[in-house]
C-alpha cells in the first residue's frame, strides 16, 4: 500500500492544476455551507438570547384607549404570564439645525426600570429616575444619524403642543431589531425615523391619558395557544376600541428578521449541494480519465497481486484527498465568512449582543457532506478500475468506434464545416457524457449568475414601478386628524405647490367569508393624477364611484377577484357598522398591501361627506424640500415625506446589500465555470495528445491546435449558456415565489442587458480557463508523444 | 563521419538537405545521453533515401531534426540555402506546413475523422494541395474514403496517412518505420506507394527503418550506429518493392 500511496501523492502533485480547480469548487461548497449554516445559527442564537433577556412580548394589542387596570386584568386570562400597558404614538420632531421634520414614535416605559416587557438595552446614558420630566431615551440609530448625544434637547409636537425633550440615553430594543416604521418602508431610514422612550407618567401627562394606555404587550406561557388567547383578549377589550392584535410572528421587525433567518436556512441547504455536486462531476471526469490512462498500470498491479479493494480505494482516496484539501480551506474561509456575516447582521439589524460561535457539528457536517459527494463522484471510476482484467489491460485498448453524427446527415452544412469543426463535433459525440457535464457546469454557473443579477433587476423594477408608475407625487403630507376640504385649500396656498390632491387613509377589517385581513384603505379622488393604480397588464385603473380596488396580495389572501363582494368594518373611530362593497378590480402592487376607493365613498362609510387625513402634492421642480421646511411648523401636520428621498434611501440600502451578495455569487459562478472548463480541457488534452501532436507535426501552429480545444469549449459553453438562461430564469421564478411575502413580492422582471452581462461574464470565465490551459497545450512534446504507441 | 564519395553522389542532383556535424544530447536526470554524435549528410532533391539502423542508433532523432520537430544540440542543418537550425518555432511550423509530409509507424490518424477528412485536414492548411479524393486515388483507397480509421486495416490506415502527407504536395516525405506495424504483403504495398510518389511527383522520400531489406529499393542507404553514420552505400540497381523479401 505504501507504494500506491506514493503514486497517489505524485499523481496529485502532477495534476495540481486540476487538483486546485476541484479543491476550489469544494472550498466554495463547504465554505458557503459553513458560512450560511453558522450565520443561521448565530443569528438565531443572538435573536433568541436577546428576546429572552429583554423579554420581547409574545403579543401586542393596539387600541383606542383603555384604562391601565383593564389592561392588567388580561393577566387573569389563562395562559397569560404578564402584561403591560403602554402609550405608543407618533409625533413630529423638530431638531435644531435640521430643516426637515423627523418622525418619532413615542413609547412609554414604566417609571421604574423593573420587569419591563420589550425592555430597552441602554447603549449609553441612564434610565428615567422619576425626577426630571421631559426626559427621553432615543434609539441609537436615530441618535447617530442625527448626531444627537446625551444632554441634547429637541422639540416634539405632542397633542399640538411643543414639548422640549432632553436626551438622557440611547438604547436598542428587541421590538426594533429591524428599525422600520411600517411594512411599506421596506428598509430603515434612521435619519427620518426614531424611537423615543419616555416614562409612563410623562406620556400620560403629555397625551392627556392619565391612567390609560393605547397599546398592550404581554408574555404567554405557551405561544402555541396564542390565537385562542388573543380572541379572548380581543373580546374583553372590545369596549376600548381594539383595532389590531399582533402576534409576535406578525410583528414587523421580527418578521423581517425571521425571513432573513429562514432564507439563510434554505440557502445553507441548496448552495453547498450545487457546488459539491459540480465537484463530484469534475472528479468523475478526472478519475475516469485517470483510470483509462493508467489501465496498463492497473493491470500490472493486479497481475502482481494487488487486490481490487486496494485499487478501488486508491482512486477513492484520490478524490478524498482533493476533497479534504478543499474542505480544510472551506473551513477556514467559511468560518471567516460566518464571522463577517454575523458582524454585518449585527450592523444591519440592531442587536446589543453578539453570539458568534464555532460549531463543531457544522464543520463536521460540511466535511461529511463533501466526502459523501466525493465518494459518489469517485465510485464509478474506481469500480471501472476494479473491473479491469490484468491480461487484457496489458494490450492496447481498442479504439472507440467513431460514429457519424446527426449533423452529417445535413450534408449541406457538414460539407461547409472546416475539418477542425468536424473534429470538434465528432469529439463531442464521442465523449457525450463529458461534453454533457461541461455544458451542464456552464449552465449551472450562468444560472447562478443570472439569479444574482435578476434580484437586482427585480428590485429595481419593483421600486421604479412603485415610485414612478404608481406614486407620482413629489411630497406626501400626513395630517394629525381627519379634516375637510379646507385643509386642501390651505395646502394649495403654499408657494411651491402646483397641484394637491386629498387622501384618506383608514384602517379596516376586510373580510370575505371566513377570511379576514386588516388593511389600510386609501381614498383617492377620481381621476387622480398623483397616484395611478395599474392592473396586471399595467394599464391604468379607473377608480369608480363604487367599489374597492384591491392589491394582488390582498385579493389573493382574501380569495376574491373582481366582482366579489367583501365586508368592511372600520378599525378605529366611532363608526362601527359593517358595509358590503364589491371588488371592482385588482391592482398590481409589489410591496406593502393596499386597498383603494373613491375618497368620497370612503368618507361616507365613515359618516362624513368628505374627509381627508393626507395630501399628495406636486411641487414646482426642485421645491419639495422647501415645501417640507415650510410645513414644519404648521399645526396639524403629522409628517411630510419627500418621495425621492424615500426612493433613493430604499434603492441605496438594497443596492448595498445586494452588491455584496451578487459579487459573491458571481465569484462562485466563476469558480464553477472555470473549474469545469479547465478540467475538461486538461483531460481532453491528455487523452488526445497524440492526435494534437500529429497536427503540430503536420504544420499546424500551436494556436491552431489550441483553437480546436478552445472552440470545443466555446461550443459547449455556448450550449451551456443557452440552457443556462432558461435554467436561471426558472430558478428566478422559484425565487419570486419564495419571496411572495406580506412585506413584498418580487416582480419577475429581467433586463435584456442582464442576459448580455451573464453571457459576457460566462464567456470571460471560459476564456480564463482556456488561457490557464494554454501553457500545457504549448508544451505538447511532439517527439515524445509520437515516439511510441501508448 | 560522412563518406565524401557517397556525399558527392548525392550531389548528382542539388542537395535539398545539408546536415553538418549534428549532435543531440538528452539530459536524463543526472546523465547526459548522446543520441547523435556528429552526423554529416547531404540529401539530394528527388532522392529515395533509406536510413538504416537498429533502435537507439539515432535515426529517428535525425529524422525529427530534419522534419523540424526537434532541434540539434550542436551543428547545423540547411534546407536548400536556408539554415533550418536557425528557424524560430513559428518558422519551423510554417516549414513543416509547406514542405514536409510525415508518415509514422503507427499512422497517427485522427480516429474521429474519416479517411477523406483526415486527408482534408492536411489540404486545409497547405498552399497548393491535391484534391483529397485525388490523393486517396494515388494510394488506391478512393473507395474507402468514407471509412473511419477503426474500420480500416493497418495497411489501409498507413496508406491514408501517406495520402494525407502527399496531399500537401510536399517536397519531402519523411517516413518513420512506415512498415513497422505491417505484415510483409501489406508492407510491400505501402512501399510501392512511396516509390510511386517518389517517381511520379519527384518528391524526396526519406525512409528510416531497422529492416535491411528495405534498403535494397533505395539508391543510397545510410547506415547508422550509436548516433553516427557508419557508412553510406550506393545500390547501382535499386530493386522494386515487389522483389523485396524479409
Amino acid at each position: 500500500m505504501k507504494v500506491l500511496d506514493k503514486k497517489l501523492f505524485r499523481g496529485i502533485i502532477g495534476a495540481r492544476g486540476q487538483t486546485i480547480a476541484v479543491a476550489m469548487v469544494v472550498l466554495c461548497g463547504t465554505a458557503s455551507y459553513i458560512a450560511l449554516a453558522a450565520a443561521h445559527r448565530n443569528l438565531l442564537l443572538t435573536r433568541d438570547t436577546y428576546y429572552t433577556e429583554y423579554e420581547f412580548a409574545d403579543f401586542e394589542v393596539m387600541l383606542e384607549r383603555a384604562p391601565l387596570t383593564a389592561a392588567l386584568k388580561l393577566e387573569n386570562l389563562p395562559g397569560v404570564r404578564r402584561v403591560q400597558g403602554r402609550i405608543v404614538e407618533e409625533v413630529t420632531l423638530d431638531l435644531v439645525g435640521q430643516e426637515e421634520p423627523r418622525i418619532g414614535r413615542i413609547i412609554s416605559l414604566p417609571d421604574r426600570h423593573e420587569g419591563v416587557l420589550n425592555d430597552i438595552h441602554l447603549a449609553s446614558g441612564r434610565y428615567f429616575d422619576g425626577e426630571g420630566a421631559n426626559e427621553v431615551i432615543i434609539s441609537t440609530t436615530f441618535a447617530d444619524a442625527n448626531h444627537l448625544t446625551i444632554g441634547d434637547r429637541f422639540k416634539a409636537l405632542i397633542d399640538n403642543k411643543k414639548h422640549s425633550l432632553r436626551i438622557i440615553g440611547t438604547a436598542l430594543s428587541p421590538e426594533y431589531v429591524y428599525m422600520i416604521r411600517n411594512a411599506q418602508e421596506v428598509v430603515p431610514n434612521p435619519e427620518r425615523f426614531g424611537i423615543l422612550w419616555v416614562s409612563q407618567s410623562f406620556a400620560e401627562m403629555a397625551f392627556d391619558m392619565t391612567g390609560a394606555c393605547n397599546n398592550i404587550v404581554g408574555l404567554v406561557n405557551a405561544p402555541d395557544d396564542l390565537d385562542e388567547m388573543l380572541d379572548r383578549a380581543d373580546r374583553r377589550l372590545d369596549p376600548y376600541g381594539v383595532f389590531a392584535t399582533v402576534k409576535r410572528e406578525d410583528q414587523i421587525s421580527h418578521r423581517f428578521l425571521s425571513d432573513e433567518i429562514k432564507g439563510l436556512e434554505v440557502s445553507a441547504r441548496i448552495t453547498p449541494a450545487i457546488f459539491l455536486g459540480i465537484a463530484a462531476l469534475i472528479l468523475m471526469v478526472m478519475l475516469n480519465r485517470m483510470v483509462r490512462q493508467e489501465r496498463t498500470q492497473i493491470g500490472l498491479l493486479k497481475a502482481s497481486g494487488y487486490s481490487n479493494t486496494a485499487i478501488t480505494s486508491h482512486y477513492v482516496k484520490y478524490a478524498l484527498i482533493i476533497t479534504l484539501i478543499g474542505c480544510l480551506g472551506g473551513c477556514v474561509v467559511g468560518q471567516w465568512l460566518a464571522n463577517a456575516m454575523i458582524r454585518m447582521y449585527v450592523q444591519f439589524y440592531k442587536f446589543p449582543i453578539l453570539r458568534s460561535r464555532i460549531y463543531p457539528d457544522i464543520l463536521a457536517r460540511s466535511m461529511g457532506i463533501a466526502i459523501a459527494f466525493a465518494i459518489v463522484g469517485a465510485v464509478g471510476a474506481a469500480r471501472k478500475a476494479a473491473k479491469i482484467h490484468p491480461a487484457m489491460a496489458m494490450r492496447p485498448q481498442t479504439p472507440k468506434y467513431a460514429h457519424r453524427t446527426a449533423l452529417e446527415r445535413a450534408t449541406f452544412i457538414w460539407r461547409r464545416l472546416s475539418f477542425t469543426w468536424k473534429m470538434i463535433i465528432r469529439n463531442i459525440s464521442r465523449y457525450r457524457v463529458r461534453a454533457g457535464i461541461t455544458a451542464f457546469g456552464v449552465m449551472v454557473s450562468s444560472g447562478i449568475m443570472l439569479i444574482g443579477f435578476f434580484s437586482m433587476d427585480a428590485v429595481g423594477y419593483m421600486l421604479s414601478f412603485q415610485y414612478r408608475e404608481i406614486q407620482k407625487e413629489d411630497v406626501k403630507i400626513a395630517l394629525e386628524s381627519e379634516r375637510d376640504r379646507g385643509a386642501l385649500r390651505d395646502i394649495a396656498r403654499f408657494d411651491a405647490v402646483r397641484r394637491a390632491e386629498p387622501l384618506l387613509q383608514y384602517p379596516f377589517k376586510v373580510s370575505s367569508e371566513w377570511r379576514t385581513k386588516d388593511v389600510g384603505i386609501i381614498g383617492l379622488t377620481p381621476g387622480s393624477q398623483l397616484m395611478t393604480l395599474l392592473d396586471d397588464q399595467e394599464r391604468p385603473i379607473v377608480l369608480g364611484e363604487r367599489g374597492l380596488v384591491l392589491s394582488e396580495k390582498v385579493a389573493e389572501d382574501l380569495g376574491v377577484k373582481a366582482g366579489s363582494v367583501v365586508t368592511l368594518k372600520p378599525l378605529m373611530g366611532r363608526v362601527t357598522k359593517e358595509v358590503r362593497v364589491p371588488v371592482r378590480q385588482v391592482a398590481r402592487q409589489y410591496f406593502g398591501i393596499g386597498a383603494y376607493m373613491d375618497l368620497e365613498a370612503l368618507s361616507r362609510i365613515l359618516d362624513e361627506p368628505f374627509a381627508m387625513n393626507a395630501a399628495l402634492v406636486r411641487t414646482d421642480p426642485g421645491a419639495a424640500r422647501k415645501l417640507s421646511r415650510d410645513l414644519k411648523d404648521i399645526p396639524g401636520v403629522a409628517a411630510v415625506e419627500i418621495k425621492e428621498d424615500t426612493y433613493a434611501n430604499i434603492l441605496a440600502t438594497m443596492a448595498e446589500s445586494m452588491n455584496i451578495s451578487n459579487s459573491i455569487l458571481a465569484v462562485f459562478a466563476g469558480v464553477i465555470a472555470f473549474a469545469i472548463i479547465y478540467n475538461a480541457t486538461i483531460v481532453s488534452l491528455a487523452e488526445r495528445q497524440r492526435e494534437l501532436a500529429s497536427l503540430r507535426v503536420m504544420g499546424f501552429t500551436a494556436p491552431e491546435v489550441a483553437s480546436i480545444l478552445y472552440n470545443e469549449n466555446f461550443l459547449l459553453s455556448g450550449l451551456g449558456l443557452l440552457l443556462g438562461f432558461p435554467f436561471g430564469l426558472a430558478m428566478c421564478k422559484l425565487l419570486v415565489k419564495a419571496y411572495d411575502t406580506e412585506l413584498y413580492r418580487m416582480p419577475f422582471h429581467i433586463e435584456r442587458r442582464t442576459l448580455l452581462l451573464t453571457g459576457v461574464l460566462t464567456i470571460a470565465f471560459v476564456i480564463l480557463a482556456n488561457l490557464a490551459a494554454r501553457r500545457k497545450i504549448n508544451r505538447l512534446d511532439m517527439v515524445e508523444v509520437l515516439k511510441a504507441r501508448e | 563521419m560522412g563518406d565524401p564519395i557517397a556525399a558527392l553522389d548525392a550531389g548528382g542532383q542539388e542537395a535539398v538537405f545539408r546536415v553538418q556535424d549534428v549532435e543531440k544530447h538528452y539530459q536524463m536526470g543526472e546523465v547526459t545521453v548522446a543520441a547523435l554524435r556528429g552526423v554529416s549528410l547531404d540529401i539530394g532533391s528527388g532522392e529515395f533515401l533509406v536510413i538504416l539502423g537498429p533502435s537507439g542508433s539515432g535515426k529517428s532523432t535525425l529524422l525529427n531534426i530534419i522534419g523540424g520537430i526537434d532541434r540539434p544540440s550542436l551543428g547545423r542543418v540547411f534546407f536548400g540555402k536556408k539554415e533550418l537550425t536557425a528557424y524560430s518555432e513559428s518558422e519551423l511550423t510554417r516549414y513543416r506546413r509547406n514542405h514536409i509530409g510525415f508518415v509514422f509507424q503507427f499512422y497517427n490518424l485522427m480516429p474521429n475523422l474519416t479517411a477523406r477528412e483526415n486527408v482534408e485536414m492536411a489540404t486545409e492548411i497547405s498552399r497548393e494541395p491535391l484534391d483529397a479524393t485525388e490523393a486517396l486515388k494515388l494510394v488506391d483507397l478512393e473507395e474507402r474514403r468514407g471509412h473511419f480509421p477503426s474500420q480500416l486495416s493497418g495497411g489501409e490506415q498507413q496508406r491514408v496517412a501517406i495520402a494525407r502527407a502527399v496531399a500537401k504536395q510536399p517536397e519531402i516525405l519523411l517516413c518513420d518505420e512506415p512498415t513497422g506495424a505491417l505484415d510483409i504483403t501489406t508492407g510491400k504495398v505501402v512501399l510501392k506507394v512511396l516509390a510511386d510518389v517518389n517517381r511520379a511527383m519527384g518528391t524526396t522520400v526519406i525512409v528510416i527503418t531497422h529492416n535491411a531489406a528495405i534498403g535494397q529499393m533505395a539508391r543510397r542507404v545510410v547506415r547508422m550506429m550509436d548516433g553516427q553514420v557508419r557508412d553510406i552505400r550506393v545500390n547501382p540497381q535499386p530493386r522494386s518493392p515487389e522483389e523485396l523479401e524479409w
